[in-house]
């Protein structure tokens, strides 16, 4: 999109949104000329040239690179540090540990759980013990290595299920539950399940998964006297900001935070770490920048995950497809401090479909292994793992089709709110329906079924629904919106683009309102000092929590340029419209003049307008909804599967770029296939309790070769006007949330065996295979 | 990161060799291996030679018999693209072609990729094992998953190389050149099983290096292949593999050599197979047979069971593919 | 048969395998080695810095280095060309691919002074002037991209893949991009940019 001739307003003849009076929401549009459509990423050339400068790109002058020692234990007390050695190579400048004055500040694991920065009981394999600066990142590794640490090295317990054992070693005094087992109930279940034709129980788990952004972990900081300045790669830079002031006791406003690129973090990086605050002690004490970024090996450790799920469900289904009970529970671990070990794995179990009996048990436990932190949809994926192919599986029992089987129980509101409140809109039926049909579901099921056997290949296709509990967004937001005179914008807004889109769907919500080309928008960003507050992006909020901000502060931009005009027209206000890059009179369209023009903007220079989000609707939930359908091949004879095609069917409220939207959901399947087929932590719990993977040769992510090389986003699209102003609602999290269980559901239907445990692969697979009966 | 060393880029043959006589001396021929082992302290290098320069030890070249001498700084991608190694010794190629990654294909070469240092989880860590001069091998009662059903004694690595078993099948020689002169031995011989040295992968004493890997002619009638299984499609290293090269005549096993990969500490040659099929057409029945025999002796630990399934699934689907002329070589 | 090593004449050399890809190595480089024309074996100490020579991007580098810096380390915080980005410094990513002579490989997995001799191109090698090249026009167009991280590793393999295989086959872009981890899961737009830049480079759009 060039600019044209003609300037920065787009060419005549485009209808501007109509300007609410102040006070009054606009509605929803009717015809977009910009939002919906297809755009290239406002930062695009940016990330494509190299110049996007990530917070681990930065240096400055005198900069020191620094480098944490980490406890090499799953469970194990510090009895001595000795760091004279290191103090005396080359390049060391300063070395700090649980001996450094400086150091001894608290680490908040939890409000209510905080430790000291470098604690002398180290609970984890990979717990900060002491960290270096000096003049080279190898000089830092050298003096790291030629520390002298004295453990007593403490019996641990790194499996969730053996933690509640009786005679389990204790992670922290008072035993390893982080607290009782959380119960939901409703309905009556063992009427339920006597209502029930079919009743099927069955075992499922997950493995833990680790987020490990491409862009490592860490920041760069420094002080200018008292105010501390840090470049972090960061999902929210005020989150980082609020943490750090709160840890090293400084103002808010003594913390500047920056983060405009980051290399991903799917949760990872909504919060800092240790290191952040490490960095600026050791920034402190050298009176020099401090550029501290983790290896990926420590990334393993500490920086979070998903943590594995152990679930069993038991369901019950009347012969017409009508779900009677559900009955679930989890035991999950969030590591060696309270992180949400089964946050929201419940969820789906108690809001997905209708069935009025259902009741939950979630427990969560403390290991000795790095805390988790919230990895994009948390709960969600694993929940999804186990409902979803106990769907598949009672579809098959009554003998009906797992797509007409959810269709029957689609919820029009929250079963598990109190109060059941109504969605302002529920895609799923459309989504289930709509996706078959543009998949060929129905089709390509009577095909595999008519099929022969082709030596050892087998042909399969699954399916797996969604929702998600969050993505409606929500207060707060500010956004501030500069037009300049010459019809340029500058956008500002504290949120991070932490790779999905936001700054251009931003973009392009201003084009829509004023007019503009998104080429002379520019945007601030994701800075403490100079952009907005905002809350991480993350949870599939950003979106419909900045978008709505943005659209009002772009309408406020408008009701000024009206005032302004209707001052120099001598018009009522009321009277006046926009029409391509002019303000006209109502009735008389001679009566004009263009927004250049406007003498009130040239006498200023810049119109500022502010917008704010609104509440979201009362007594109503807005989320969004998803299904993926996918077709697998497998080798019978090793357990190879193939896919070879996925089709995502998203319903997110508005499309606000067709082309975001797309990646979006082929990035989530991509994560999705990870969960399901690849990825494994692996603890060695019979012996060290030390992860043995932590590296992306052993612990492997999905490669372009593993990944379907047919995909299709099949947007739909409901309007949701209730939502929020702009009608969006998130989609980053839905759309990984179903992709493992709909593989396991396609590996079922191309070999009959049931893959209950992550990942699908020959390493599991086979032996499910080879023990099955042979086949004819 | 990296701990320090001495560097050095000797400018021919004679010279490399004289560096190695270093104590602690490394050599570094593509150093993806070495780069990798040294960040996780396998081992210490005082010094890096580096033969990355010697020319003459690069490219593919026709023997007068109609053989082939890869130099030993061959890189894999040209190894796997090499027109003669393609059309003659598909099985190679094939190999080659399964190696990691592109990049690391453009890098690494054939001499390193069959010296490589195990992949076992215990040996890369922070394990003092029985191979790194500690008491015992930790996948023992541990994380067993990843490590070996045939030929584990002591130590239970897995040999990580795609291109020693379809080596060893078409009956290649190693050049090895040190302080004593050359010698050349099988590449059947070349690696060194547990039970005879758990210290060691090869037979190359430290100031010694590959500087040559000399294919025979290939016989008329040779079907030759390199299947390998993994857990992700790119990038990873073979659970089970089999590397064939059969000889036909009339459809009938005139000649087999099979060698397996991810199952056994050095390429595993499996003359249970090779006596299943033959003198024998490879129909379903001697294929079966065969699959039994691959696995008879097979010894899996508690967690890598699942291999011999997948080493049976393998071996039935190759030899259906090499009769049906699937795989011609 | 006796080894002799001034005798056999290898059929490829390094560089006769790029002339026979079709690729012209970008400069002459009379010599391997730091120390120019001298056929003395180059030796660097562990605790000293020594002077190498990089030609990077059209541009000869002189630096002092230890024998222990990665190429990458070089790039990024010696030359300041951080287009090349660090993602594991294992070779298990490939965020820090760049083109040796025109060929993919990891900058973590080489050393600098190995590097010595090559024509390394980066992600803003490609670049000319303000204007980006095909490959990064396409993976900008088709959003080739989420985050950003993997995509300076991820264009430069697909420079090298065009460049090897100019009318490469779905299966040849899939295959050929193996080497690059995205963990945003950008890998379907990644496929059809390579595709649309192979088109471009061959003049069909």
């Amino acid at each position: 999109m060039k600019n044209e001739e003609k300037g920065i307003y787009f060419a005549e003849g485009l209808a501007v949104p109509e300007t609410p009076e102040p006070g009054k929401d606009p509605k929803p549009w009717k015809e977009t000329n910009v939002v919906g459509k297809s755009r290239p990423r406002v930062d695009g050339y940016e990330r494509v040239s190299g110049s996007a400068m990530y917070p681990s790109d930065y240096s400055l002058p005198h900069m020191l690179f620094g480098a944490v020692l980490r406890c090499p234990y799953p469970n194990a007390k510090i009895k001595r540090v000795d760091t004279r050695k290191a103090e005396q190579m080359p390049g060391v400048r300063a070395i700090i540990s649980a001996a450094t004055p400086e150091a001894r500040v608290l680490w908040p694991y939890t409000p209510h759980m905080k430790v000291e920065l470098f604690d002398s009981h180290c609970r984890f394999e990979g717990e900060a013990v002491a960290a270096v600066a000096a003049e080279t990142p190898y000089q830092a590794s050298d003096a790291v290595r030629a520390i002298d640490v004295t453990y007593e090295v403490l019996p641990f317990v790194t499996d969730e299920r053996k933690a509640m054992l009786s005679d389990a070693p204790k992670v922290h005094p008072a035993g390893n539950r982080v607290g009782p087992t959380e119960h939901y109930s409703r309905g009556d279940v063992a009427k339920g399940f006597e209502e029930a034709d079919v009743v099927l129980e069955e075992s499922y788990r997950t493995e833990c998964e680790i987020h490990t952004p491409m862009e490592l972990h860490g920041c760069l900081a420094y002080w200018d006297g008292d105010l501390l300045n840090i470049h972090e790669s960061t999902q929210g830079v005020y989150a980082v900001q609020s943490k750090v002031a709160e840890v090293l006791d400084l103002p808010l406003s003594k913390v500047r935070v920056m983060g405009r690129y980051m290399g991903g973090g799917f949760g990872s990086k909504l919060q800092p770490g240790k290191y952040t605050v490490i960095a600026a002690i050791l920034a402190k004490i050298t009176g020099c920048p401090v550029k501290l970024f983790l290896t990926r090996e420590e990334t393993y450790l500490c920086t979070g995950n998903r943590p594995a799920s152990n679930m069993k469900l038991k369901a019950g289904v009347t012969k017409d497809g009508r779900l009677t009970a559900l009955d679930f529970s989890v035991v999950g671990s969030g590591g060696a401090y309270p992180a949400g070990g089964t946050l929201l794995v419940d969820w789906l179990v108690k809001d997905l479909y209708l069935c009025p009996n259902v009741r939950t048990a979630a427990t969560d436990v403390y290991t000795n292994a790095g805390p988790a932190r919230p990895f994009r949809a948390p709960g969600h994926p694993q929940g999804a793992w186990a409902l979803e192919q106990m769907m598949d599986a009672l579809a098959k029992a009554i003998d009906m089709d797992p797509v007409a089987l959810r269709l029957k129980n689609i919820p029009s509101y929250s079963q598990a709110r109190k109060g059941n409140p109504p969605y302002t809109t529920t895609g799923l039926a459309a989504c289930l329906k709509e996706g078959a049909k543009a998949f060929g579901w129905e089709k390509r099921r009577k095909e595999i079924a008519a099929e022969k056997p082709n030596g050892s290949l087998r042909r399969g296709v699954g399916m797996a629904a969604c929702l998600w509990v969050a993505g409606g967004g929500r207060p707060p937001s500010t956004i501030i919106l500069k037009l300049f005179s010459d019809g340029s914008v500058n956008l500002n807004m504290g949120a991070s683009d932490i790779g999905t889109g936001t700054k251009t769907v931003m973009a392009m919500v201003v084009a829509e309102e004023l007019n503009v080309h998104t080429d002379v928008i520019q945007i601030e960003h994701a800075d403490t000092g100079t952009t907005q507050f905002a809350t991480p992006s993350g949870g599939s909020k950003t979106v419909p929590t900045e978008a709505p901000a943005v659209r009002r502060a772009a309408i406020h931009v408008k009701q000024q340029l009206l005032e302004m005009a209707a001052e120099q027209l001598k018009a009522d206000v009321s009277d006046l419209r926009f029409k391509g890059n002019a303000i006209v009179h109502g009735n008389d369209d001679a009566k004009k003049v263009t927004i250049k023009d406007l003498k009130g903007l040239k006498k200023r220079g810049v119109v500022v307008g502010v917008g704010y989000r609104g509440p979201n609707p009362e007594g109503k939930v807005v989320n969004p909804f998803g299904v993926q359908f996918c077709e697998v091949e497998m080798d019978i004879r090793t357990g190879e599967i193939r896919i070879v095609d996925f089709l995502g069917a998203n319903e997110s409220g508005r499309v606000m770029d067709r082309l975001t939207f797309d990646n979006q959901v082929f990035g989530g399947i991509t994560m999705g296939i990870g969960l399901g087929m690849t990825e494994v932590r692996v603890l060695d719990e019979g012996g060290s309790g030390k992860m043995l993977n932590k590296n992306w040769h052993d612990y492997k992510l999905p490669t372009a070769l593993d990944v379907s090389p047919r995909m299709t986003s099949f947007p739909i699209e409901l309007p949701d006007p209730e939502a929020n102003i702009t009608g969006a609602k998130g989609l980053g999290e839905p759309v990984t949330i179903p992709t493992a269980a709909a593989i396991a559901n396609a590996v079922y239907h191309a070999c009959g065996v049931r893959m209950t445990e992550t990942p699908i692969n020959p390493t599991r697979l086979g032996v499910m295979l080879s023990d099955r009966p042979k086949e004819a | 990161m990296l701990s320090n060393f001495a560097y050095v880029q000797p400018q021919s043959l004679k010279a490399a060799l004289k560096q190695l006589e270093t104590p602690e001396a490394r050599l570094h021929a593509g150093g993806t291996d070495l780069l990798g082992c040294l960040r996780e302290g396998i081992f210490g290098a005082k010094k890096i030679v580096s033969i990355s320069g010697l020319n003459a030890f690069k490219g593919v070249r026709e023997t007068s018999n109609g053989g082939l001498r890869i130099g030993a700084l061959t890189t894999i991608t040209q190894v796997e693209r090499h027109p003669a190694i393609r059309s003659r010794f598909r099985a190679l190629s094939q190999g080659a072609g399964e190696v990691a990654s592109p990049q690391l294909r453009n890098q690494g070469t054939i001499g390193g990729n069959i010296c490589q240092k195990p992949r076992c989880w215990y040996y890369r860590g922070e394990f003092h094992c029985l191979r790194k001069g500690g008491e015992r091998c930790y996948a023992v009662g541990g994380e067993n998953q990843y490590h070996c059903i045939f030929g584990g004694e002591n130590c239970f690595i897995v040999h990580p190389s795609d291109t020693a078993p379809p080596l060893v099948a078409l009956e290649a020689v190693v050049r090895i050149v040190g302080p004593q002169g050359t010698r050349s031995v099988p590449v059947s011989r070349f690696h060194v099983p547990p039970s005879e040295d758990f210290r060691q992968e090869t037979v190359l004493a430290p100031d010694e290096m590959v500087t040559e890997i000399i294919l025979p002619p290939a016989p008329s009638g040779l079907r030759s292949s390199y299947r390998k299984v993994r857990a992700r499609r790119a990038w990873d290293f073979s659970l089970a593999g089999m590397a064939l090269a059969i000889t036909f005549k009339d459809n009938t096993v005139q000649k087999a050599r099979v060698v397996f990969s991810g199952v056994a500490p050095v390429p595993w040659r499996s003359k249970e197979v090779e006596v299943a099929i033959t003198g024998r057409r490879l129909d379903k029945e001697t294929v079966a047979r065969a699959a039994d025999a691959a696995v008879r002796e097979a010894e899996p630990m508690e967690k890598n069971g699942y291999k011999i399934s997948l080493l049976r699934g393998v071996v039935e689907e190759e030899l259906l593919a090499a009769q049906s002329g699937e795989s011609p070589g | 048969m006796e080894f002799d090593e001034t005798k056999i004449k290898m059929s490829v050399t390094r560089r006769g395998f790029l002339t026979t890809m079709g690729v012209g190595a970008a400069v002459a480089v009379t010599g391997r080695y730091a120390s120019g024309a001298s056929s003395d074996e180059t030796v660097m100490l562990p605790e000293e810095m020594a002077k190498i020579r990089l030609h990077v991007n059209g541009r000869v580098h002189r630096l002092l280095v230890e024998p222990r810096w990665t190429l990458l380390f070089v790039l990024r915080e010696k030359l300041g060309l951080t287009g090349t980005k660090v993602g594991c410094e294992r070779g298990e990513c490939g965020a820090c691919t760049v083109l040796m002579d025109n060929i993919p490989r990891y900058a973590c997995m080489t050393l600098a002074v190995e590097a010595q001799g090559f024509e390394i191109t980066t992600l803003e090698g490609l670049m000319k002037g303000e204007d980006l090249g095909r490959v990064q026009e396409a993976f900008l167009e088709h959003d080739a991209f989420q985050c950003g991280y993997c995509t300076p590793g991820q264009i430069m393999a697909a420079e090298g893949l065009l460049k090897d295989d100019p009318e490469p086959s779905p299966d040849a872009i899939r295959r050929g991009m193996s080497g690059n981890l995205c963990r945003c899961g950008a890998y379907t737009h990644i496929f059809e940019a390579v595709d649309e830049a192979g088109k471009r480079k061959r003049g069909k759009s």
